[in-house]
């Protein structure tokens, strides 16, 4: 039995500790880790609960991020709780058995600290590491700030282990801006946490020797296709089991999450689209806009996978100018974001005006002025009728202005 | 723990085999004699976990799998990794009372080629026996990448002619001496390391039967001929094991905690290398002329190598 | 040595070698194919599989026990009862868990899963062996009437 932890109804936590928090009160059985900056304090707390018996689970530390995940799926087809936590390099050097949890159906939940990838080497936020996952098979969801990073840690591992999902889980949360700014948080009891996130029920349980089980086989072209289009069918239909876990979170918790958040989008003519901290730098800038008569809103990818394409297509159905902000540097393309939301929007019968920000890569700060040019260049698009700017821009960048390709529409 | 009787062969042969044909390894492939007696070594429950390699993609093949107990393959480097996070799960369930049956033995066992055990999952087999699991890891030692065709590793010993290390008009074939595992393994501070050969299938069984009752991170380098890659007659893979042991090529010992070295079989009439190498295409070309100095040096390797062994025996180091 | 006393699949499973390898069973759709490509070794409860023989276990037929690669072969192991002294070498090495041994005693061979490499042959200690390779096609009997005398010391 673990010794009890003393909460407060209001806590002051960084996104780090309130994600290790989460992993405690989901008892999660084994945490099979590498440290890495920013997302180290997540596994070390775990650690230090196990040592100090606040939860019954083992922790080890292993010699790499890859050896972490590979851990993590041992465990995991062991029947147990397993979770863990990594960020840039370390996702980078875990991407191969990624891709390896998810095909076998693992309910890992990974704990993400957004962080820049080298090179040149940077410790601080953006999605590249996000970015890289985006095809691994796992399902993604992002928290915006430190009560989020806790509540969807939960969330995650309820919607994960749900038999009818069985699929592996990222939880995002931004570099230093969210893992290592301290903010109020309202913890759940321990009893209230680990009631709603249950008892994990083993499917093809390795130590379960009534029925032993082949982990990992090969399929050559007869048989790889299948299961890969199986895999991503189970993806695509884990969208309303995300939706019935947030939902009964709201009912215990008063706190509502949606795949697809809106924030003053009822009228709006100009929107921000876009993930992590940035929704609420965005946020105010829309206020500040409403202020100034222009009628602005943001929309916020909670879920990046599944990707949510009706519900994206559904907020932005009434905008004429959307910006979609990627930050993630995009290598020669589109940014994968703008790339998703023009998609969703072409199969709209509103075929609004959509243009790509390429922002705030290692670190860089988004700030609420640069947010409200934004605003008002699409307003300028709107005026226009059609993209008066290149349609990809680099945002918040030092020198010439950096931007690529022009609109053939008038 | 529940070891089955390994007195004679009949009595071993009492046992229920526990890997099942129909398997697309070569026809006289070692690795599954190895992996036979091992599984008939116990009758308690196996978690086992393979590398990428001749065993694995030869034994799990959808919709086939030739495995009768808890298997896993994950990647080429990190079986002995994935093993041990099932270990450790197996650690708080059994404490938490939430296994199927909590009282079950169970052992833990990770499979790799010499590939991923010397080279790429080297890192992954040093960590998880640095952290002291209770597992054993088997090394399926054929000197070489079998399952991609036959490519140089660390563990190919000098003067083999490989795809990536040719034996040609201004080669003699691999220049760089095989790494020393076990040693390496010893140093790790691993409770029992071996060197085990198939057709010493006694001295293997008692081996594999140690390793699987000692507490913590075992290691066995096993000896497993490769009749496509060796290029000798499927039919002949005891025998050459035979000239191995013989030549002292694979001297077949253990190292318990690091320092108390046994030998585990001592040849009557030790023979001279040049019979083991002559029994294999992949050392052929050692006998022009031009090369007879590498069949010297391998000799006066192995004479070293095993005059080191007598000595450390002796002395208990 | 009688050719009925041979007839190995006394000692197989329903399932034993039903399945080509290389055709696989049918070819099933996404809908159909295990979650996450695991296959279960056996149907039912398999606790006890360890004390169980072959032929009193219940396969499921993702287990390559229920596959065939007899087509592998072009020359197959013939096993003569009157010679052998049930050394279980054949047995402790063979590679494909093809020879059929119970209660110490050696029966003969799984020809759904033996490929002929001819180990069996190479270890067998008697004189005459008591396994010999033939042709894939030869006929037991014709096999048995044409098995060597005893090898005289000096002609070995």
């Amino acid at each position: 039995m673990a010794v009890k932890f003393d909460l407060n109804e209001r806590e002051v936590w960084d996104g780090n500790y309130a994600a290790s928090q989460a992993l405690r009160q989901a008892d999660v059985d084994v945490v099979v880790a590498y440290p890495i900056t920013p997302s180290t304090p997540i596994v070390e707390n775990y650690g230090s609960y196990v040592a100090n018996g606040y939860i019954d689970g083992e922790f080890v530390m292993v010699e790499s991020e890859h050896a972490a995940m590979s851990g993590c799926i041992g465990a995991s087809a062991s029947g147990g709780r397993v979770s863990t936590a990594t960020s840039s390099q370390g996702f980078a050097l875990m991407a191969e058995v990624l891709y390896q949890a998810s095909g076998m159906r693992l309910p890992i939940v990974l704990n993400v600290v957004n962080r820049a990838l080298a090179s040149p080497l940077n410790v601080r936020g953006d999605h590249a590491d996000m970015y890289l996952g985006r095809d691994s098979g796992w399902l993604q969801i992002g928290a915006f700030n430190a009560q989020e990073a806790y509540d969807l840690a939960l969330c995650a591992f309820k919607i994960a282990e749900n038999p009818s999902v069985r699929l592996p889980m990222m939880v995002h949360q931004d570099g230093f801006i969210t893992s290592h700014t301290a903010q109020n948080v309202y913890p759940l009891s321990d009893e209230a946490a680990i009631n709603f996130v249950g008892k994990i029920q083993p499917i093809d349980d390795m130590l379960d020797f009534s029925r032993p089980v082949t982990y990992g086989a090969q399929t050559e072209e007869d048989w790889h296709f299948e299961h890969k289009a199986k895999q991503h069918k189970a993806i695509m239909d884990s969208k309303p089991v995300i939706d019935a876990v947030l939902a009964e979170f709201k009912e215990l918790t008063g706190r509502e999450y949606k795949r697809v958040e809106t924030y003053d989008m009822e009228d709006a003519d100009v929107a921000i689209i876009g993930l992590g901290t940035t929704v609420e730098t965005a946020r105010v800038a829309a206020k500040n806009m409403r202020e100034k008569g222009v009628k602005a809103g943001v929309v916020a990818i909670r879920c990046f996978r599944p990707f949510p394409l009706e519900e994206v297509r559904e907020a932005l159905k009434n905008c004429k100018a959307i910006a979609v902000t990627d930050r993630s540097s995009p290598g020669g393309a589109m940014g994968a974001f703008f790339n998703e939301v023009s998609a969703a929007m072409y199969t709209s019968t509103n075929r609004p005006i959509i243009t790509n920000f390429i922002y705030g890569l290692g670190g860089r700060d988004f700030s609420i002025a640069e947010a409200e040019r934004i605003y008002a260049e699409q307003m300028a698009h709107i005026e226009a009728g059609h993209i008066t700017t290149d349609i990809q821009q680099f945002s918040g960048l030092r020198g010439p202005k950096l931007g690529f390709f022009r609109t053939e529409r008038s | 723990m529940a070891i089955t009787s390994i007195k004679n062969l009949k009595e071993f042969s009492t046992n229920n085999d526990r890997f099942e044909g129909a398997h697309t390894l070569c026809p006289g492939c070692a690795h599954s004699m190895i992996v036979r007696e091992l599984m008939n070594c116990t009758d308690d429950n196996l978690v086992l976990a393979a590398n990428t390699g001749c065993l694995e993609v030869s034994t799990a093949v959808y919709p086939y799998t030739s495995w009768d107990t808890s298997w896993i393959h994950i990647g080429f480097e990190n079986a002995a990794t994935a093993v041990t996070g099932s270990e450790v799960m197996h650690k708080v369930r059994k404490r938490k009372g939430t296994l199927k049956d909590n009282d079950a033995p169970v052992k833990f066992v990770a499979f790799g080629g010499d590939g991923s055990t010397f080279d790429i999952g080297f890192q992954w087999l040093s960590g998880a026996m640095e952290r002291g699991h209770d597992f054993t890891y088997i090394c399926l030692d054929n000197e070489n990448y079998a399952n991609t065709g036959g490519q140089r590793s660390s563990a190919t010993p000098i003067g083999a002619t490989t795809s990536t290390a040719q034996a040609g008009t201004h080669s003699y074939g691999k220049k760089e001496k095989k790494k020393d595992i076990v040693s390496i393994m010893a140093a790790h501070g691993a409770p029992y390391v071996a060197q085990l050969a198939p057709n010493k299938w006694k001295s293997m069984a008692k081996g594999f039967q140690k390793a699987l009752e000692t507490e913590g991170p075992c290691f066995i380098n096993t000896v497993s001929a490769c009749c496509t890659e060796w290029r000798f007659d499927p039919k002949d893979t005891i025998h050459i094991t035979d000239l191995a042991t013989d030549s002292l090529m694979f001297p077949v010992y253990e190292i318990i905690e690091g320092h108390e070295l046994n030998i585990l079989y001592r040849p009557k009439n030790v023979m001279p290398v040049e019979e083991y190498l002559n029994a294999q295409g992949r050392y052929r070309h050692l006998f022009k002329p031009e090369n007879k100095h590498v069949i010297e040096l391998i000799q006066s390797d192995i004479d070293k190598y095993w005059d080191m062994l007598q000595r450390r025996e002796e002395a208990r180091v | 040595m009688s050719i009925e006393a041979q007839d190995l699949d006394l000692l197989a499973n329903d399932n034993r070698g039903k399945h080509q390898l290389e055709a696989g069973f049918d070819l099933l759709g996404w809908d159909e194919v295990t979650q996450g490509s695991v296959l279960a070794s056996f149907e039912g409860d398999a606790s006890d599989v360890a004390h169980k023989k072959s032929e009193e276990r219940t396969y499921s037929n993702y287990n390559s026990y229920t596959a065939t690669v007899a087509s592998w072969r072009v020359i197959k192991p013939v096993y003569n009862r009157d010679i052998c002294i049930d050394c279980q070498n054949c047995w402790v090495w063979c590679p494909d868990t093809s020879i059929i041994s119970r209660d110490k005693q050696m029966l003969g061979i799984d020809y759904d899963h033996c490929k002929g490499c001819g180990i069996c042959v190479e270890v067998c200690p008697t004189n005459p062996k008591s396994l010999l390779m033939f042709g894939e096609y030869s006929d037991l009997g014709e096999s048995l009437a044409d098995w060597p005398e005893k090898k005289k010391k000096e002609e070995k």
